[in-house]
């Protein structure tokens, strides 16, 4: 198998966010630094605002709702109808890759194209509320036309029937961790030579259900009057706040881009996840796995998209993980959390780190991390305070971890 | 090319836990099928079901281990429990741990649900929110078997044990892995009941595949767990092989949410025969997707038919779907498990249940006994909504 010799690049992004649609607005968005969380509009959380320590007068509830978003004015009416917010996400980043790719499915292409995505509580909201019609209005009465939402691979299922993708389709749920591993698959699909073409990312919708989990782990920012205390590395850092959108990257081999005449914007060098009973373990063992398949070495890496959102461990472990592994390099290299202008996309947020990393190739700069004033004792790398870092860099490093002890690492390089 | 066989096997069924019980009774024809009990269904048109009955998870796990856990991953747990028991493997990191689900731990949405409609704050309650991704699944098999290694968890519906058991084989392969573990569970879920019988897609007494008066499928649950070993690994500590994975397809409709197609399911066994290397005509059984429902018995027969030509009658299609109910996520995997009995035992369990033939489904269906037959290649289909197709080719295996 010739799988360790083909080259797997990224020749299209499409993102929804909450800042920005499409790859240039997102781009700008970090590169100045600029944020959007907002009081949630999407449904109501007074549910969730009564509940838990609620000390002092009740906050109303600040994350990263893209507001007025209209998917019909991507993909028309025809079929939304049935669709959930995820599904209409997904299929606008979808469209807006393969645009970016100048990528046609054709007929003859269809078979050698694939989705991969990653997604863990997308379809929450849906499974819930057909559940909860069976509950309130009895089984009788449910409307059948919204049970195949409540599978999780639906959102994926309707980016290959909208776009015509017959390859194959897969959803990957392993939580904070399952864009990068979406992106990992795909590359291995596209190395094994299953597929010429991947639309690989993630997708997880804003939702009641997936607000109220998170919070009932403490592992949102306490709202703080509007003001979440939200600050990735920051010793002040409490949790984080919940985001959503939708990330595809077109990845395929570079030599079938080249005779699309397509030229690359970054691309994916290396990948790997573990899972053990140490989270620690996990994150050190996949980098350096990823860093192997990349041919790389530490001293080749120079900038480090880390996941840290702001939750005492994540940020913790991330940092302490990279001190173990790059040695004296870590105080060398620029850290940064793309999640503290995004906000925390969960499923999605490897695929939007992914899409940021191919900016930060791109255009030379090094994502801010947002609000870090304070600095905790145990986490003392570069973190790119405030304002982004103008500055070329030829390889990135990638990672994700999960608290139930699974950790993603992706290399990307400059094409 | 490294080659990938299988050499553990762990099963939680209404008809079974561990591989003996397993295919014992799938070799009587027994069913699993009896009244729902873990959700009350008078108002539902159709009252029976695939649930594990009169499992003692604790005969496997401690309390205190299980109480942490919602029943998708208890069946998992003793599915792996069973499969590494059956391997008798000392267990040397890296070691991939991959996971197939439909909805996972869907009782504890479930039981959110139940609160929430009460207006209830069930947020007071994170141990019931700390299960509800289905990373606790593959964490407590992690911990539970102190073992570090690639992870992925595959939620791709009814064909997830299927591509559950192809990342496992794709990882030993590329020689990232000399042992994979590849399971799959789903719990007996009220969402599913609702949905299947809002479809009309439930048979209110029995699960008849293939048969002219069909009625539908069972919702089921189950687990399923194999373990994957590179071959020169297994041969060296003399373990027992039971067959081995030579390829998979995966391929989707891309053309309608529910209802399977005929080209997509053609495509994905065509894919799987291509990358095992071999042929139409090399192909001894099938063990089919099989629910039990109109669409899906007539749509599956027919992409036979198209893939194996003049020869589609001379093989046997069975559905152990008949026995067991559709089990959901664990379906393939449960079924993937008895391709590998069939290759090792060359005895073909029956489609049960049979009564009148179908013009539209004119396989042999292995009607309701089983059949001595000597299967070197079993071919294992699985569909899923969202029209995500998985094959998975096994092979028996002789020493090279």
């Amino acid at each position: 198998m010739s799988a360790e010799t083909a080259e797997v690049v990224v020749t299209g992004i499409g993102v929804v966010s909450p800042i920005g649609t499409g790859k240039e607005e997102f781009w700008r968005s970090l590169r100045e630094g600029i944020s959007n969380f907002k009081e949630v509009t999407l449904f109501d959380t007074s549910l969730i605002e009564k509940s838990g320590s609620s000390e002092g007068p009740l906050n109303r509830i600040v994350a990263g709702e893209i507001t007025e978003f209209d998917a019909s004015e991507f993909l028309g009416k025809k079929g939304l109808r049935t669709m959930d917010r995820s599904t209409r996400l997904l299929c606008v980043a979808a469209l807006l890759a393969l645009q970016d790719a100048s990528l046609q499915i054709t007929e003859e292409k269809s078979d050698r194209t694939g989705v991969s995505v990653g997604a863990t509580y997308g379809s929450l909201h849906s499974i819930s509320q057909f559940d909860r019609s069976a509950i309130l209005e009895g089984p009788r009465f449910v409307n059948p036309s919204l049970f195949p939402n409540t599978v999780i691979n639906s959102p994926a299922s309707h980016v290959s029937i909208r776009f015509n993708i017959r390859g194959f389709n897969t959803t990957i749920s392993t939580g904070f961790c399952a864009g990068l591993d979406a992106i990992g698959y795909a590359a291995d699909f596209i190395k094994m030579r299953r597929a010429d073409v991947v639309l690989a990312g993630g997708v997880e919708e804003l939702c009641e259900e997936t607000l109220m989990g998170f919070h009932a782990l403490g592992m949102l920012a306490p709202q703080n009057g509007g003001t979440p205390l939200f600050f990735p590395f920051d010793s002040r850092r409490q949790g984080f706040i919940l985001s959503e959108g939708a990330a595809l990257m077109v990845l395929e081999e570079r030599d079938h881009a080249q005779k699309r005449g397509v030229t690359p914007l970054s691309i994916i060098a290396g990948y790997s996840n573990a899972i053990s009973y140490s989270l620690e373990e996990s994150l050190m063992v996949s980098i350096q796995a990823a860093l192997e398949m990349s041919g790389m070495g530490t001293e080749d890496i120079d900038y480090i998209a880390s996941g840290a959102n702001s939750t005492k461990e994540t940020d913790l472990i991330e940092t302490r993980v990279i001190k173990r592994v790059f040695g004296k390099d870590a105080y060398r290299v620029p850290v940064s959390a793309v999640k503290s202008i995004l906000g925390e996309t969960y499923s999605a947020s490897g695929a939007f780190a992914v899409a940021a990393v191919t900016g930060a190739l791109q255009w030379g700069f090094i994502p801010p991390t947002l609000n870090y004033n304070v600095r905790d004792p145990e986490c003392d790398l570069d973190y790119v305070p405030h304002r982004a870092r103008e500055q070329s860099i030829q390889n990135a490093l990638i990672i994700s971890t999960d608290p139930y002890g699974n950790a993603s690492s992706v290399v990307m390089k400059r094409p | 090319m490294r080659r990938v066989v299988i050499t553990g096997l762990g099963v939680v069924t209404s008809i079974g836990t561990g591989w003996q019980e397993f295919w014992q009774s799938l070799l009587e024809g027994r069913s699993g099928i009896s009244r729902v009990t873990s959700i009350d269904t008078s108002d539902y048109p159709t009252h029976l079901g695939g649930e594990v009955k009169g499992l003692r998870a604790d005969d496997f796990l401690p309390e205190e281990i299980l109480s942490r856990y919602c029943r998708a991953t208890q069946l998992a747990l003793v599915a792996v429990i069973k499969a590494i028991e059956d391997a008798s493997l000392r267990l040397v990191s890296p070691v991939a741990i991959t996971y197939g689900i439909t909805t996972g731990p869907v009782q504890v949405i479930e039981t959110i649900n139940d609160k929430y409609v009460r207006s209830e704050t069930p947020y007071e309650n994170p141990h019931l929110f700390y299960q509800l991704p289905p990373n606790t699944t593959v964490s407590a098999i992690s911990e539970m078997l102190n073992i570090q290694g690639p992870t992925l968890i595959l939620s791709t519906a009814c064909a997830a044990g299927n591509y559950a058991i192809g990342w496992g084989f794709d990882l030993i392969r590329l020689g990232r892995v000399d042992l994979a573990i590849c399971c799959a569970s789903d719990a007996f879920s009220r969402i599913s009941f609702t949905g299947f019988n809002q479809f009309r897609a439930v048979a209110p007494e029995r699960c008849q595949p293939f048969d002219r008066n069909r009625k539908g499928m069972m919702v089921a649950e189950g687990a399923g767990a194999i373990v994957l070993e590179e071959m020169e690994r297994a041969i060296d500590r003399r373990a027992r092989i039971y067959g081995e994975v030579i390829g998979y397809g995966l391929s989707c409709d891309a053309s309608h949410m529910t209802l399977p197609s005929v080209e997509g399911v053609v495509s994905c066994m065509r894919k799987a025969l291509k990358e095992a290397g071999i042929g139409p005509e090399d192909v001894d059984y099938i063990s089919a997707h099989g629910t039990g429902t109109p669409a899906n018995d007539r749509t599956e027969s027919e992409a036979i038919k198209r893939v194996f030509g003049e020869r589609y009658r001379s093989i046997p299609v069975s559905s152990i779907k008949s026995m067991i109910g559709h089990t959901m996520g664990a379906a393939s995997l449960l079924e993937a498990i008895t391709c590998a009995l069939v290759v090792k035992n060359d005895i073909i369990p029956p489609t049960i249940n049979f009564e009148t033939p179908d013009p539209e489904c004119d396989i042999d269906c292995v009607p309701n006994k089983p059949r001595k037959k000597r299967v070197n290649v079993a071919l294992n289909n699985s569909y899923a909504f969202g029209g995500n197709n998985a094959s998975v080719v096994i092979k028996k295996w002789a020493l090279p």
